[in-house]
Formats: structure tokens, sequence, C-alpha cells
């Protein structure tokens, strides 16, 4: 059995470390001071190298390490992924790109002539991260007035669309959000393979139309029997449309030689959390974040009463931006629990840590070694250098 | 200076017209065409807008990160999806590429394009669409930078016919940041007054009158707007180092179309100057455009130049070799200014 691996970019910038809480020093999030890397300081003045520059680096680094390729993740505050995956796709050789995007940004046929495009510069490595979005504030700020449960139906209109257009012939569709006559993608830019779907979304109105669409459900991890019963209901909805959901997990890891030094790179970081900045992140009508609030304790006195079961760490938003959940703990405890969620039922992984460069290589290198269940899937290399 | 920006074979090329050669399609090729463009000093490519070809943000963001100094344009409809997308997806073209973006927003397009798209806007309503789309995406743009603020916007509020925004406005990393240079084009007086009112520079197609009366309308509307829009031509081009070599190339590519054509038959259709107006039917997307040595050319980008052109779009196929030609024989000519070492020039 073969797993795809994944391996996260960081969007908006990367830490040196967990150990300096939002102290973005890679890229511009930063602010360019002393330390800083893409754009770096010499002879007093910034480089011209900008983070897109680190970014290749970590696409490579990914390569390097054993991944299939990575998440690019779109947030109000992060790089744009179809645009990274455009300026990247033609300096990576096996890096598949799992661009995240809202599909009510674009047209349905704009997304499918840049997807045939992006397939025919990279050789078929584009992959999809469909999200619908987390609502309130910041979906307004993107200029998006649709309602939460009407998100899903465009997300699923979109993707009829979508592939409706995909194989060149002409396709007529009269929906709520979309209609098309005669659309299609031109000769020059079909017979590509249709990109696969990672469809993110906690809801029951994501879930329908996850089971229509996806070809994995992705989730942020959870404790495991959450995770579990989260996969059987995804599975039950799924029965309706007659589809078999694969799942994917989307995990940050501190793994070092030892627990007790996995433990210690948090301890600094939690030092200097600000919990009630932190609390004022989450807004919005994200049930996924909804979920999450309802597991941090209300009362802490360490960062380890956010461990709610071994090496399951719900502190991880707090200390940076992102998901709550993450594993913490010695390489072998790591590959355990990974072990644990393949026979839970995941079928692929998106792995992160940071730095991400640094910790694709230590990932790589220390546990993916370790799986028993599984190998990480290999991607033939176009050449070796 | 004069600019020279080129316009990028999405569909490939060939030899030949109308053939689009195995070798030459698709981003290897494209990736010949970029750097070609780069290496022989030409000021900008841009990615067209073609329903038939490869998608023009994939080609622009692959060409950005390609390149050092061209700067790359990127057409698109307004239809393509919502204006703060567009803006979003620009500000990290223009962090990797250190500001080199330009947009050209692409109003007019054909009823079956539009179709395809659900698209219902039609008449002048698509220049009022394009109007807001330009507002609403300069107004979530902050050239300076805002600090971060997660999720929050920098109070932009914007309640259109088409789009709606609520405290929009970048912070952060997609801040402090030029916004694209606005390319628009088209004859028409809504076009004209797009860009009077919208536009940075506008990219007019020659016409048998020449293109003073257009220019001369660009620069009242724009300055009623209390704007300044530069003037812009597009114009395809065979030059060689005779006359008799460049004509030699228009018929045997002539021939190609109408086999046993006579000379006098294509000769028929030359203007004033070097003008020729027959590219659209040896395959150009244009009619009009220039035919001669590399001196007559010259000496007719350099008279469009003392009417007012401050940017050419040019275009010639094979795309390889007719911008080295343009890079090795013709772009000096116009500019010399702009294309020589100062300092040797002294020593001469």
């Amino acid at each position: 059995m073969s797993t795809d691996f994944y391996w996260r970019i960081g969007m908006e910038g990367d830490h040196a470390s967990l150990r300096t809480p939002r102290r973005y020093n890679r890229g511009h999030a930063g602010g360019h001071g002393p330390g800083n890397i893409a754009p770096a300081i010499r002879g007093g003045r910034l480089d011209g190298y900008s983070y897109i520059d680190h970014m290749a680096a970590v696409v490579k680094a990914s390569e390097s390490a054993g991944f299939v390729g990575g998440l690019l993740p779109s947030f109000p505050v992060t790089e744009d992924p179809w645009a990274t995956a455009s300026a990247l796709a033609r300096e990576s050789d096996t890096y598949r790109f799992m661009v995240a995007f809202q599909p009510g940004f674009l047209h349905p046929l704009q997304a499918a002539r840049m997807s045939a495009s992006l397939q025919r510069a990279t050789g078929g490595r584009l992959v999809y991260n469909i999200i619908s979005g987390g609502g309130g504030a910041p979906q307004l700020w993107w200029g998006d007035k649709v309602a939460h449960d009407d998100r899903y139906a465009r997300t699923s209109e979109f993707l009829d669309v979508l592939r409706g257009v995909w194989d060149g012939r002409p396709f007529d569709y009269d929906g709520r959000f979309f209609k098309a006559e005669g659309a299609a993608l031109p000769p020059l830019l079909t017979g590509q393979p249709f990109p696969e779907v990672y469809f993110s979304g906690s809801s029951g109105a994501a879930v329908d139309a996850a089971g229509r669409h996806s070809d994995y459900y992705l989730s942020w991890l959870e404790p495991f029997d959450d995770l579990r019963a989260k996969f059987d209901g995804v599975r039950a909805r799924s029965e309706k449309s007659g589809r078999t959901p694969k799942f994917a997990v989307r995990i940050d890891i501190v793994a070092r030689h030892t627990e007790e030094a996995a433990w210690a790179e948090l301890e600094k970081g939690w030092a200097s959390v600000d919990r009630a900045a932190a609390d004022r992140a989450a807004q919005g009508d994200s049930v996924g974040a909804a979920r999450i609030k309802g597991w941090v304790p209300e009362h802490i006195t360490g960062y380890r009463d956010l461990e709610v079961q071994p090496n399951v760490w719900c502190g991880f938003s707090l200390i940076r931006g992102g998901p709550a959940f993450g594993l913490v703990g010695s390489y072998e405890q790591i590959a355990e629990r990974l072990d644990q969620l393949i026979d839970l039922g995941v079928d692929a992984f998106i792995l992160a840590g940071n730095p991400h460069l640094e910790e694709a290589y230590r990932v790589g290198e220390e546990v993916l070694p370790l799986l028993r269940r599984t190998t990480p899937t290999r991607v033939r290399t176009r050449s070796t250098r | 200076m004069t600019e020279f920006r080129w316009e990028l074979p999405v569909r490939g090329d060939g030899r030949h017209i109308g053939s689009v050669s195995a070798h030459r399609n698709g981003f290897d090729f494209l990736d010949q065409v970029v750097l070609a463009a780069e290496l022989s000093g030409l000021d900008g490519v841009v990615a067209p807008y073609d329903p038939e070809g490869e998608e023009s943000w994939v080609v622009a963001g692959s060409a950005l990160r390609q390149t050092r100094h061209l700067r790359v344009g990127v057409e698109f409809h307004p239809a393509f999806g919502t204006p703060v997308y567009a803006a979003k997806l620009s500000a990290t073209l223009q962090r990797l590429s250190n500001g080199r973006l330009d947009w050209r927003l692409r109003v007019e397009t054909d009823a079956a394009d539009a179709a395809a798209r659900g698209d219902r806007v039609s008449g002048a309503d698509r220049y009022r669409r394009a109007a807001e789309f330009l507002t609403v995406a300069r107004g979530v743009w902050n050239e300076e930078q805002v600090l971060p603020g997660r999720f929050g916007g920098t109070g932009f509020e914007f309640a259109g016919e088409y789009y709606d925004v609520v405290d929009g406005g970048f912070r952060g990393i997609l801040s402090g940041l030029p916004f694209p240079i606005v390319h628009l084009a088209g004859n028409s007086r809504e076009a004209i007054e797009l860009s009077a009112g919208h536009g940075d520079v506008h990219v007019f197609d020659e016409t048998a009158d020449g293109a003073d009366d257009a220019v001369a309308s660009l620069r009242d509307a724009a300055s009623r707007s209390g704007r300044t829009v530069r003037a812009g031509l597009a114009l395809p081009v065979i030059a060689r180092e005779t006359e008799a070599e460049a004509w030699a190339r228009v018929l045997r590519q002539w021939r190609e179309v109408y086999p046993g054509a006579a000379d006098a038959e294509v000769r028929a259709l030359a203007l004033d100057g070097s003008r020729w107006s027959g590219f659209g039917r040896i395959g150009y997307t244009r009619s009009i455009g220039l035919v001669g040595s590399y001196e007559q050319v010259a000496h007719a980008l350099s008279d469009y130049r003392t009417r007012g052109i401050e940017i050419f779009e040019l275009t010639g196929h094979p795309h390889i070799e007719e911008l080295h030609r343009a890079g090795e024989h013709l772009l000096h000519l116009v500019d010399p200014a702009g294309r020589t070492l100062v300092g040797q020039e002294n020593q001469a």
C-alpha cells in the first residue's frame, strides 16, 4: 500500500521556529527586520529576493524529502495559490500543486482554462483544495455576500460546470449561480487529467456537496474518536450519491528525537501567547472552527493541558495562524499516530511544520521511514540532477 | 523612452501561415518565446485573452518568474471572476516580480465567448461594468504599506450595479505594492472614455486614416478627467535587411494562403509610408502593419512616436525568430537614446 503525503507551503511567510510566535522572518510579513530571509538585508539594503524564492526552495525540499506535493492555502492575508503555482510550475519536476480556492471568486470556465493550462505547464500536477469560505467579515472583504449553505450550493454548481466543460464538448448549464451556453475548453486545452479534488468543510451542507464532488474529504486533525465519527458521517451522507469518499487529514507536526525535546520546542512559544487576541481571531460561521473551540479547556494551567490525547495537542492556533490540532512527540510516536490514523481510514496526509523547509527534510527522513501501515507514494523524477 | 511590447503566441506557432508545429506549442515553447523577448531587449510581453489558447494568468505568472526585466501584461475579461480576486492574484504577481505586472482589461469579446460564460451584459453596459471592476480593484488595493490586522480590511466600501464589498482593502503582505499598469484598447468612443477615467495606457489598432485623430481624442478625454493616459499602437511587422527581402517574405506568406496570386494584388494593399493592410489575411489578428527594410520600418515607428505614440505592441511570426530580429536590427534605430551605451557614444 502506498499513501500520498503532501507538505504545506506557508503562504503568508514562515517562522524560523515555533519558539517565536507569529514572528515571520521569512518573506515580507515580518517587516524586513534583521535576520529576515527572502528578502535578506545585504550592504544595508534589501537584496532583491522575494518570498517566492523561498517558496521555490520549499518546493524543491518537499520533492527531495519524498513528498508528492504541497498544499498552497488561501486566506485574505496570504499570497495567492494560483499565482504561486503558475510562477513555480516550470521550475519543479514532480511537485503536485494543491491549490486552495473558493469557487465563488472565479468563473468556472475561467477556472477550467487556468487548470488545463496549469496541467499543461506541469505535466498534470495540479490538485484542488476546494474551500467554500469561513464566512463573516472575511467573506464580505472578498466581496462575497452569499450565505453559508448557499456557498456550498454554489460550490456544487461550480464543480458541475468545471467538469462539464472539461472534455471540450459544448456544455449548457442553467443554475442559480452560473449559466453557460455552449461552453467548452478549446481543443488545445483538452485531454488533460481532471485534477484530484480535496474537499474541505465540516457542515452538513459541505459534506453533501463533498459527497458529490470530492475524491478526498479533507479535514483538519481532531481527536481520533471525533475524526472517526466525522468520517462515518461523511460516509453515510455520501451513500446517497453512490460515491465512496477517501479521507485526508491536515496535520501540523512537531517531531524530535525524544518526546521531551518535542515538547521543549513548544515551551518558549507558549510562554508568549496572547490568549485574548487568539480568541478574537476565531470568528465567522465556520463549523470547523467552532468544533475546535469546544475542545479547548476553559482553565489552562500549562501547555500540556491542551494535549487532549497522547501526542495530540490543540494549541497550535495560539502560537501561529492556522488549525488548532497537531501532533507532538518523538519520531516513533508520530509515526505510530500516523499509522493509527491510517487504520482509522485516512487515505492521504497533508503535513506541515515550521520552518517548512527544514521540517520537510526532518519529517521525510526521520518519521516517514518508520511507518508500518504504508509507504509514501514515490514520484519518479523527470531528471537526475 | 519608447516602449516595445510583444504579444505572446498562446496558441502555438510555426514557420507557415496558420500552422502550429509540434515543436512550437505548449509551455516548453512559450518559455522560449519569453526568454527570446527578455534577451532581445523588449520592454514587455502581453499574454492575450484567447479562448482558444493557453490561459493568460498562468502564462503571465510563469513568464514573470522566468524573467528579470520584462513587464508582463495579462489580458482578461471582467467576467473572469471578481475584481477583488483579480487584485489578490495580482498582489502576489507584483510581489514576486518586483512590480512588473500590467493588466489589459478586455471589454469587447465575441457573442459565443460571452454566452459560454453566461454573460448577458451587453452594449454600453460592458463599459460601465469594466469601470466598476477597475474602481473596486483599485479601491481594495493599498500602494502604501498597511500593517496586518487579521481578517480586517481598510474600510473600502462599494455597493455597485455589479460588485459589492464591505470593509475591503489589502493589508500586510498584500499592501505596499504598485497597482498593475492598466492597458485598455479599442477605437470606439466608449473605449476611449473608459481609458480616460480608468486606464494608464490605451492601445489603438492602426486604421487606414492613421491614429492621429484617435490619439487626439484620447488626450482630450483624459485631460477632461484630469488624468494622463499614454497612447499605444498595435502593429504587425515584417522587416528585413532590404525592402525587397521584406516584400519577398510577404509574397511567400501570401501565396501560402492564395496560391498563384499576382504581385500587384499584394502590393495594392500598401498604404502610405511602410504601411500594408494585408496582415489580417495572412494569419494576424490586426490588418494594418509595417513592411520594409529595417531603416524604413524604424522610420515609420519614429514617425508615430513624434505623433504621440509612446508604446508599440509589435508582433511577427515565427515569434522567436522575429523577436531576435527586432532586438538586433530594429529597436535601437527607433530609440537610440534608450538602447545604446552612453559611455561608448561619448568615446566615439
